[in-house]
C-alpha cells in the first residue's frame, strides 16, 4: 500500500483541520504536512475534504447472538465502517446475554473476522435480571473492561453496590443505564404534552435522574468509576456535572446523536422511528445536552445503534421496540446538524467520537500523525448524502433518516494495510 | 346563453300554475311541499297565491339529499338542510313542487323522500318548467311553462329570495 | 374533498367542524318521523371493528350506519384469530378482502385506528383509541352542547374526573376549545395532568370559576395498574356530585353532561339523573345523529387499490 492523501484538512482533537498532506505507506503513516507527492503512490484528491482519525463508537447492540434477524456482528461493523467508524463496544444484551467467558469468547471470535476490531461490554448481573452477580472476574481475564446490565437499571441498589465494591478489584469500570423501574412506566416516551396528547403513559425524566443519582453516589461511596449511558435529559446532565466538579466522583457521561437532535415531538402520529429509551425529551433538553457536549459534561458520543426489523417497527406504538440504527448515520448527520451550522468544530467530534471513547475503553487513540499506524477517514463536507435502505449495511433501516438526504459524506476509510471504503 | 324568461314570464307561469291548482282542488284543501332548493321558493309563491285566492293550504319544505343515487360520483356528499313538514302527511293531498324537471329522477327521489314521512293520499307533481328528456316515467300535472332544450344544455334558474332576481337562462353546453 | 378517516378531533379544522355539527341537525330531524331510515348508504357496508368491549358506542354506531340503510357487519373480536396473536395488520389483509366501505374500529393501544386506515382503502372511523381520541363522542358532545347553548363562544365547561386516562377529555376538551369555548380540567391532583387547559384539583375553585356545564367523566378503575386515589368512597366525597352539590348546580342552573356508563356513588349521586339540566340521554340520542354525520360525510378510496 502507497497512498497519498493529497490537499485535505487534518482535523485532530485539539484544534481546527490544518492544511496537510497525508502519506500511508503499509499500514504506518509515514508523513503528514505540505509535501511533495511521492512517486509510485496512489494519489487521492483531498481538496476541500476532511482527514481525520477512524470515529470510535462504544454504545452498539449488534443482536448476535440470538436476533440475528435484526443484526448480526458482521453487518453492524459494516454499517460502522459505512459510516467512518472502526472500532466499536458491543452492549451484552443478546440472547443469551453477554454474561459468561463462554459468551465474551463466542462474541469476540465473531468480531475477530470482522474488518474492525469489535470490543464488548459484559453484564452486571446474570442474564440482566438483577438477582446475581455475573462472574466479573472471569469476564475480566476473558477480555471485558465495561460492566452494563444496558437496556435495564440494575433495580437493587445493595446489590450494585456489591457488584461495585467487588468488580472495582479487578480494574472494570460500569455503565449504567439509568432508570427507575416503577417511575418509568411502560417506556414508550416522555411524559410530558406529547404523552398526554398521544394518549400513551409517559416516562419522565425524573425516572432517568433519580436512578442517575442513585448509580453515581454508590460509585462514589465505593470508589468505583462509572460511566452513564445515553444521558436524555438537561437535569441528568447537570447531575453528572455536578458529582464530577463538585464532588471529584470518578464519573463520565455520553450523550447519543439522537438525544440532541430530535425531541419528543418529533414522533408526530405515532411515528415508531422516534422511539427510545431513554425517550426523546423536549427541545430544551436538546439545547442543554449540546451545551453538555461543548462543555466536556459528555466524555463521549455514542449512537446506541439499536436495530429492529421493519414488521417490530410497524407495530402499535406501544408495542413497538425501542431504539433506533445509528452507526450508518452518525458522523454525516452531527456534520449535517451542528458542524455545517458552526454549533462546534471537528475536534470536538474528533475528540467525543474518536479520541476519549479509545481512551476510555484503554486503546491506544488513533491520530493521523507520522508514525503511527493507518486509522483515518476522509470526509466530503460539501457532498450529500442520502440514507436509503440500499445505502445502508446494517440489515435494519429503523432510524428517522431513513430516505432522507443530508449534508457530508464519508469518502474514504482506511485501516492499516486495507482500504476498508472508498465511494 | 339566452335569457328564456324574463320576470314577467315567471310571474306569468306562477299564476298560471296557481290557477290550475286552484280549479283542479276544487275547494279541497292543498297541502304544497316543495323540494330543496328552488322547488321551495316555487312552491311558496303558488302557496301564497293560493291562499289570498281563499284556499285551504299548507306549505312544507322537502331536502332530498339523502335520498340522491349519484353519491358514488361526487367527490364530497352534498350539504344537507332541514327538511320541515309540519302537518301530517298521512292521508293529505299533497302537490310536490320543483323548479325544474329534466331526467325526472329527483322526483323519484323526492316521492321516496316524501313516503318516509307517511302515507298522503295523494301526490300530483307542478314544477315552474318542463325542459324534456325524461328518463323514467314520471309526468307533472301542472307545469308554468315548456321549453325546448338541447339534452346536453343546461338550465339555470334564478329566483327572487335565494339568488335576489328572478331569470331562467338556457346555456349551450 | 372528502375526508377518507374520521381519526382524531385535533386534525380537524373549526369550520370542518361546524359543518360536521350543522351536516348532524337534519339526521336528528328524522327521528320524529314514522320511518327513521334513509337509503343514503344504501348497498355499502359498515363493519364494526371492536378490539375492546363496548356496548353504548357499538349499538349507536349499529343504530347510525342501519339508519342510513348501509348493511353492518360485527366483527367478533374476542372469539377471533386475533387473540390468538394475528397481527393488526393481517387481520386487515383479511377485511380488506370482505370489502368493506367503512370500518368503525375501536381498539386498546392508541394510534391503532391511524396505523389500520393507512393500510385500507375503506373510511375509518375511530370509535375511541387507548387513551388518546374518542371522537364523535366529541363530535355528539359539542352538538349537545350547542343545542342549550347555540352561541358557545365564550361558554365555560369544567371537565371532571380521571382525565389522565380519558379519551374523552382529550377529544372533548380539543372539540370545545376549537369552538371558542373555555375549558378547564378538574379532579385529583394523579389524575390530571398539566395542560394547556385551566387545572383544578379542589372542586369548589372549579365551582367558583363559574361553568355553564359539568362534564362528568368515569373514573376508570380498570384502567389503573396502581391507586391514584384512596377509594370510590373518598372519590365521591371529594370531586362526586353529591346530593348537596347537586343542590348547588341545579340552584345555578349549570348542566351536567357524561359520556356514560356512569358509576352511581363515585362520580355522581342517582338524583342527577333525575336533574332537569342533566343532558346525559340527549347525549345518547345525539350520538347517532352525529355518528349518521360522520359516516355521511366520509368518502371511502374505492377507486384506488392500495398497494
Amino acid at each position: 500500500m502507497n497512498l497519498f492523501l493529497q490537499g485535505g484538512e487534518v482535523a485532530t482533537e485539539n484544534e481546527d483541520p490544518q492544511r496537510a498532506d497525508v502519506w500511508v505507506v503499509d499500514g504506518m503513516i509515514k508523513a503528514v504536512g505540505v509535501i511533495d507527492a511521492p512517486e509510485g503512490a496512489r494519489i487521492i484528491d483531498c481538496r476541500g475534504q476532511i482527514v481525520m482519525p477512524g470515529m470510535f463508537d462504544a454504545h452498539v447492540h449488534f443482536r448476535e447472538p440470538g436476533q440475528e434477524k435484526k443484526e448480526t456482528i458482521l453487518d453492524g461493523t459494516e454499517a460502522a465502517i459505512n459510516g467512518g467508524i472502526t472500532g466499536v463496544v458491543m452492549m451484552p444484551n443478546t440472547s443469551p446475554s453477554v454474561d459468561s467467558p463462554t459468551v465474551v469468547k463466542r462474541v469476540l471470535e465473531q468480531g475477530a473476522k470482522c474488518r474492525i476490531p469489535v470490543l464488548t461490554s459484559a453484564c452486571i448481573t446474570v442474564d440482566r435480571a438483577g438477582h446475581e452477580m455475573a462472574p466479573i472476574a472471569g469476564l475480566k481475564k476473558a477480555g471485558v473492561l465495561m460492566l452494563t446490565d444496558d437496556g435495564d437499571a440494575v433495580p437493587n441498589a445493595a446489590l450494585l453496590k456489591r457488584a461495585m465494591e467487588y468488580g472495582t478489584e479487578f480494574d472494570m469500570f460500569f455503565a449504567s443505564h439509568c432508570e427507575d423501574p416503577q417511575l418509568c412506566g411502560p417506556r414508550a416516551l416522555n411524559e410530558g404534552p406529547v404523552s398526554y396528547r398521544l394518549g400513551i403513559q409517559g416516562t419522565p425524566a425524573l425516572a432517568e435522574e433519580i436512578c442517575m443519582d442513585r448509580d453515581i453516589r454508590l460509585a462514589h461511596a465505593t470508589g468505583a468509576t462509572l460511566h452513564i449511558q445515553h444521558v436524555s435529559s438537561a437535569i441528568g446532565m447537570e447531575t453528572i456535572r455536578w458529582w464530577r466538579d463538585e464532588r471529584g466522583a470518578k464519573v463520565s457521561g455520553e450523550v447519543s446523536p439522537h438525544h440532541l437532535m430530535f425531541a419528543d415531538e418529533d414522533i408526530g402520529d405515532y411515528d415508531t422511528h422516534y422511539k427510545m429509551n431513554p425517550p426523546l425529551r423536549t427541545r430544551d433538553d436538546n439545547a442543554a445536552l449540546l451545551q453538555g457536549l461543548k462543555d466536556g459534561v459528555f466524555r463521549i458520543i455514542g449512537t446506541d445503534h439499536a436495530p429492529h426489523t421493519e414488521f417490530e417497527k410497524s407495530q402499535a406504538f406501544v408495542d413497538a421496540p425501542n431504539g433506533i440504527t445509528g452507526l450508518d448515520t452518525a458522523l454525516v448527520s452531527l456534520h449535517d446538524r451542528f458542524i455545517a451550522t458552526a454549533e462546534f468544530g471537528w475536534d470536538l467530534i474528533v475528540k467525543r467520537y474518536s479520541a476519549e471513547p479509545r481512551r476510555m475503553m484503554r486503546l491506544e487513540v488513533a491520530e493521523v500523525a507520522e508514525g503511527k499506524p493507518a486509522d483515518l477517514i476522509v470526509f466530503d463536507p460539501n457532498k450529500e448524502t442520502r440514507f436509503t435502505k440500499e445505502f445502508m449495511k446494517s440489515k435494519s433501516s429503523n432510524t428517522p433518516f431513513l430516505n432522507k438526504t443530508l449534508k457530508g459524506s464519508v469518502e474514504m476509510v482506511v485501516l492499516g494495510d486495507e482500504v476498508l471504503l472508498e465511494r | 346563453m339566452s335569457i328564456a324568461l324574463d320576470p314577467a314570464a315567471i310571474s306569468a307561469a306562477i299564476d298560471r300554475l296557481a290557477d290550475e291548482i286552484f280549479l283542479a282542488a276544487g275547494g279541497d284543501a292543498i297541502d304544497f311541499v316543495g323540494i330543496r332548493s328552488r322547488g321551495d321558493e316555487v312552491a311558496e309563491r303558488v302557496f301564497a297565491k293560493l291562499v289570498a285566492k281563499g284556499a285551504q293550504a299548507r306549505f312544507g319544505v322537502l331536502d332530498i339529499s339523502l335520498y340522491r343515487d349519484d353519491y358514488e360520483h361526487l367527490s364530497s356528499n352534498p350539504m344537507l338542510q332541514s327538511s320541515s313538514i309540519d302537518f301530517p302527511v298521512d292521508g293529505s293531498h299533497i302537490v310536490l313542487v320543483d323548479d325544474v324537471i329534466f331526467t325526472g329522477r329527483t322526483i323519484r327521489a323526492a316521492l321516496d323522500a316524501l313516503f318516509d314521512y307517511g302515507r298522503p293520499a295523494k301526490v300530483d307533481l307542478a314544477v315552474l318548467i318542463d325542459r324534456g328528456h325524461r328518463e323514467i316515467p314520471v309526468e307533472p300535472r301542472f307545469v308554468g311553462e315548456h321549453l325546448k332544450t338541447d339534452r346536453m344544455d343546461r338550465v339555470d334558474v334564478s329566483l327572487e329570495k335565494i339568488d335576489g332576481k328572478d331569470s331562467v337562462e338556457i346555456i349551450t353546453q | 374533498m372528502a375526508r377518507k378517516d374520521f381519526l382524531d378531533i385535533g386534525s380537524l379544522d373549526r369550520a370542518e367542524i361546524i359543518h360536521l355539527l350543522d351536516q348532524a341537525v337534519p339526521f336528528k330531524d328524522l327521528f320524529t318521523r314514522s320511518v327513521k331510515k334513509v337509503p343514503a348508504l344504501k348497498g355499502k357496508t359498515v363493519l364494526m371493528l371492536f378490539y375492546e368491549p363496548s356496548t353504548r358506542t357499538l349499538s349507536s354506531f349499529e343504530v347510525a350506519a342501519k339508519r342510513l340503510s348501509a348493511d353492518v357487519t360485527i366483527f367478533d373480536v374476542p372469539h377471533s384469530s386475533v387473540t390468538k396473536g394475528e397481527s393488526v395488520r393481517d387481520t386487515i389483509d383479511t377485511l380488506q378482502a370482505m370489502r368493506a366501505d367503512y370500518i368503525v374500529v375501536r381498539h386498546r393501544l392508541a394510534g391503532q385506528p391511524a396505523a389500520i386506515a393507512r393500510q385500507t382503502n375503506a373510511s375509518v372511523i375511530n370509535a375511541g383509541d387507548g387513551a388518546h381520541a374518542h371522537p364523535t363522542q366529541a363530535l355528539l358532545d359539542a352538538f349537545t352542547f350547542r343545542e342549550v347553548y347555540p352561541e358557545m363562544e365564550g361558554r365555560k365547561v369544567v371537565i371532571m374526573g380521571d382525565i389522565l386516562h380519558s379519551r374523552v377529555a382529550r377529544s372533548t376538551s380539543t372539540i370545545l376549545d376549537k369552538l371558542g369555548v373555555e375549558v378547564a380540567f378538574c379532579g385529583p391532583g394523579s389524575l390530571v395532568p398539566q395542560t394547556r387547559f385551566k387545572r383544578f384539583t379542589n372542586y369548589e375553585e372549579a365551582m367558583a370559576w363559574g361553568p355553564d356545564a359539568v362534564y362528568l367523566l368515569r373514573v376508570q378503575k380498570e384502567r389503573q395498574d396502581a391507586p391514584f386515589y384512596p377509594s370510590d368512597r373518598e372519590y365521591h366525597s371529594v370531586f362526586g356530585i353529591t346530593e348537596d352539590r347537586l343542590k348547588e348546580i341545579s340552584d345555578k342552573g349549570i348542566y351536567v353532561m357524561h359520556p356514560g356508563p356512569i358509576n352511581r356513588g363515585v362520580e355522581l349521586c342517582d338524583g342527577v339523573l333525575d336533574y332537569d339540566r342533566c343532558l346525559i340521554s340527549q347525549q345518547v340520542e345525539n350520538g347517532i345523529a352525529a355518528r349518521m354525520a360522520v359516516l355521511f360525510g366520509l368518502k371511502p378510496d374505492l377507486k384506488n387499490e392500495l398497494s
